[in-house]
């Protein structure tokens, strides 16, 4: 409780840093308006006024903290709607990508990590350790793009992008075939940190007495791995995995622009290039949160999984 | 994690433009085509069909009167009308008014003192929103006080010059103007529906601002912003058994590079601005066409003759650039033709004007093309000598400058580069200063624009005037205005140039309403600027529209407006 309290200034600060990186930033979200024929000074000034960019800046938060603090978290000064509504509007299909690359890694990632710790230097642990360092050391954008050459654009099995086919209303089977490569390609990517870190966890807990003492009870091994080792190796994958839950809110943008997928990447993206800071600082005040969050429950989390660490 | 990346998003459209140019396939087959004429060889249109046009821009919003972004006008030009447009030609035709007012056909009538003038519409009968209401005057009326009243409405300009509209009859509008605006035609060239925005206290939180209602071939039936954009038939529409396509899906792709991958798979039929050097990656398409429109943009290097300074005293002379025959010397320098072969394949005209294609267009005025014997003449007569290192100095001061463009534009990077070489063949040092498009388009004296400023010596940038071109020459050559801390940063005479005669012409272009005089007193004005020499043309560039071969019925493009100008001609064959 004590520390949930600490939280709240350090979210304050963060807000108004963040704020004032975003107002630092030269230009502004009226340069849209440039090179329309007819625009002139006046208009200009009246739209900055209109969208209260013509007041100081401490007053500009202060006046953007209170509203967002009571729930009116703005409107798009470029799209004219409800930051709210934007926000769900690519919320569901941001979850659905990123909840389909976090069951897919943990899936993966487990029986992998446990296998090539149990079977250290066989083959499959050096195919393994081989591959997962190649891809943790992919660039996201490259593999993405890559995956799209290769099965979008040669073979043409998979679309090239987006998130339905167009004129599609909905349909299960294509929404998982447009699911498929951009999932590929952060999963392939999170999978090789998380292979390393349990199998790394796994082979330091296979060497503790507790494993020694377990044999020795005469236990089946599949018992002794999976019940004895296993639970008590996860616990910084629970840490890891506990961290990625801001990603669910905040999406992939690399990947979510690279294949154009509807999703919170692709606001974000979109309201940083066009400068367009409600919509900026409502996605980014809930990610820190979410963070800051994420660290409160890996705490928690890892407190109750590993009865020596007590918080006092 | 995706911050991590985040820095490396440059890259992405310059890699995957490379990868995929090398993955085009090798089929020898028919170049770009021509634009096939509406119903050619393709037998009679076909009525139904769903067409997927890629767009790589999104539109924000399609709220007619927020209108800044091209995109936005490519989906309302399927759904929105008004009383006039203009022609692929760039004069005016008649929509939902019966003629265009003019004061020969009496439309226009010009009040006894001369100061002010009354301008009547007649709109045709029996025309309904896409909701089944009817258009009326009261709708004309209403569309201006909008305008006026919705603080964040783009340019007012124009409607700021009507005083009141009168509306004897439903389908007669008489707009008063205080005075004598000659560019009234380009006025209410999009009519917004009072009957669903009068009750909304706020238009920009209405609903129209996604679904705007209009009198077009199609209405906007979903908005799915990040996915696609859709229209459908508009059941009311004017014109029996048009448009003969169901629906038009404006999908929204991450990069011009997937537009075109996706055109290639067939994904999407038809796609919207392809850059001139990408029409390479579909010249041997067999199954893709793409059509070359002539455009209003017009590339151009503006010259600051004032010094180089943040807000620079509009007086003061540049060390460099206030000599004309530097000026000169650096037009002559610029070989035009050569980069709109080499960066634009061809697919643009050397520049001559601010005032490529229209009705007051001067398509007599040129500019002195390449010739680097000439530049070099020119600085050694006034007095620039060469120094050691080849760079040319004079009193003391070196014939050095700084160019600044769009950041991440790989044509104009590649343009800067060529002219770093040609320039320092005549003596002068060019170095490279870019930024992001936000920054140095701003447009804004608070947020520091440098050609607001002043502070700059060349900038790189396209840009377009409307069908009337009162507004652009007004604001970019007239000598009022030039900003300056003095003014608050009004006007976007950005070189600074000051010419009395020059100022005259323009005052006297927009203070008629004869066509024949405004276009001498237009071309009077951009003569006298190309004699000033503070603007290099160097290209004016074109609309590129790729389409699958089974698209019909696109007709001339139209630079006015955008490929989606008559899309109730479209049709799919087999």
């Amino acid at each position: 409780m004590r520390r949930l309290i600490g939280a709240v200034p350090l979210l304050l600060a963060i807000t108004a840093v963040l704020f004032g990186i975003m107002k630092s930033v030269p230009g502004g979200p009226l340069a849209i308006y440039e090179g329309t024929p007819g625009m002139t000074d006046e208009d200009m000034a009246r739209l900055e006024h209109a969208f209260g960019l013509d007041q100081p800046l401490p007053i500009q938060y202060v006046s953007w903290l209170g509203r967002f603090l009571a729930g009116d978290w703005g409107y798009s000064i470029i799209q004219h709607q409800p930051v709210l509504g934007l926000i769900g509007e690519r919320l569901p299909n941001t979850m659905l990508l990123m909840g389909t690359v976090f069951t897919v890694v943990l899936v993966l990632a487990i029986p992998i990590g446990t296998v090539t710790a149990v079977r250290q230097y066989s083959w499959f642990d050096h195919l393994v350790t081989g591959s997962t360092f190649a891809f943790l050391s992919t660039p996201t954008f490259w593999l993405g793009l890559l995956l799209i050459i290769v099965f979008g654009l040669q073979l043409r099995w998979l679309p090239l992008g987006g998130m339905r086919t167009a004129g599609v209303d909905f349909d299960l089977v294509d929404v998982l075939r447009h699911l498929i490569l951009p999932v590929a390609t952060i999963a392939l990517v999170q999978l090789g940190g998380r292979v390393r870190y349990l199998r790394a966890s796994m082979l330091d807990t296979i060497g503790q007495d507790y494993m020694r003492t377990a044999r020795a009870k005469g236990l089946d091994e599949r018992v002794v791995v999976m019940g004895h080792a296993l639970k008590n190796a996860a616990i910084p994958l629970v840490t890891i995995i506990a961290l990625d839950v801001p990603e669910l809110f905040a999406g992939a943008l690399v990947t979510e622009q690279i294949f154009g997928w509807p999703g919170m990447g692709r606001l974000l993206w979109d309201a940083t290039t066009r400068n367009d800071y409600p919509i900026l600082m409502g996605v980014l005040a809930v990610t820190s949160v979410l963070i800051v969050f994420a660290n409160l429950l890996a705490d928690v989390i890892y407190g109750y999984l590993d009865p020596r660490i007590r918080y006092s | 994690m995706s911050w991590k990346t985040f820095g490396n998003a440059a890259v992405v459209g310059a890699l995957f433009a490379i990868v995929a140019a090398a993955c085009a396939p090798s089929t020898p087959a028919a170049g770009t085509a021509a634009p096939s004429p509406a119903g050619s060889a393709a037998g009679a249109p076909v009525r139904g069909g769903t067409l997927v046009v890629a767009i790589w821009q999104e539109p924000a919003n399609l709220m007619p009167s927020y209108q800044s972004q091209t995109v936005q006008s490519v989906v309302l030009d399927t759904v929105v009308e008004g009383l006039l447009r203009a022609t692929p030609a760039g004069e005016y035709e008649p929509v939902l008014a019966k003629a265009v007012p003019t004061v020969t056909n009496g439309g226009v009538k010009v009040s006894a003192d001369g100061k002010t003038m009354d301008v009547t519409y007649q709109l045709l009968p029996g025309i309904k929103w896409s909701d089944g209401e009817p258009v009326t005057s009261a709708d004309v009326k209403f569309t201006w006080q909008a305008w006026m009243t919705d603080p964040k409405v783009g340019t007012r300009e124009g409607y700021d010059q009507i005083s009141s509209i009168d509306t004897p009859d439903d389908l007669t509008a008489v707009v008063h103007y205080k005075a004598i605006y000659g560019p009234y035609p380009t006025r209410f060239g999009r009519l917004l529906a009072k009957h669903a925005l009068e009750k909304e206290s706020d238009y920009s939180k209405s609903d129209y601002v996604r679904k705007p209602l209009g009198t077009g071939p199609f209405k906007v039936t979903q908005f799915n912003a990040g996915e696609s954009f859709v229209v459908e038939r508009n059941p009311y529409y004017r014109v029996a058994g048009k448009p003969y396509l169901d629906k038009i899906i404006f999908k929204s792709v991450p990069s011009s590079t997937v537009a075109i991958a996706q055109l290639k798979a067939g994904e999407v039929q038809a796609m919207w601005n392809i850059g001139e050097a990408e029409t390479a990656d579909v010249a041997n398409d067999p199954n893709i066409a793409v059509v070359v429109t002539p455009s209003p943009y017009v590339e151009r290097i503006e010259m600051n003759t004032a010094v180089n300074k943040d807000g620079t005293d509009a007086n003061s002379v540049h060390p460099v650039l206030g000599d004309i025959n530097v000026r000169r010397a650096l037009i002559y320098a610029t070989p035009k033709q050569q980069i709109i072969d080499k960066l634009l394949l061809g697919k643009a005209q050397v520049g001559r004007t601010v005032l490529s294609i229209g009705w007051a267009a001067p398509k007599d005025i040129t500019q002195e093309g390449y010739d680097p014997k000439k530049a070099n003449d020119l600085l050694d007569k006034a007095g620039w000598a060469k120094g050691s290192d080849g760079i040319r100095s004079k009193g003391g001061v070196r014939a050095a400058l700084t160019i600044s463009t769009t950041s991440g534009n790989a044509y104009r990077e590649q343009l800067e580069q060529v002219l770093i070489d040609e320039y320092k063949q005549v003596g002068v040092d060019l170095k490279i200063q870019n930024y992001p498009s936000s920054v140095f388009l701003s447009g804004s004296w608070a947020t520091g624009d440098q050609r607001k400023r002043g502070s700059y010596d060349l900038s790189l940038y396209n840009s377009a005037p409307d069908i009337d071109p009162q507004s652009i020459v007004n604001q970019r050559y007239h000598s009022k205005n030039i900003p300056s801390p003095a003014n608050g940063g009004v006007g976007q005479n950005y070189t600074r140039v000051k010419n009395a005669e020059m100022d005259k012409a323009i005052d006297e272009a927009g203070a008629s309403l004869d066509f024949e005089l405004r276009k001498a007193a237009y071309a009077k004005a951009l003569k006298i600027l190309n004699d000033q020499a503070v603007i290099i043309w160097l290209s004016e560039r074109t609309d590129l529209t790729a389409y699958r071969k089974n698209v019909q019925g696109q007709g001339p493009g139209n630079g006015w407006r955008n490929f989606a100008h008559n899309t109730e001609e479209w049709w799919l064959s087999k």
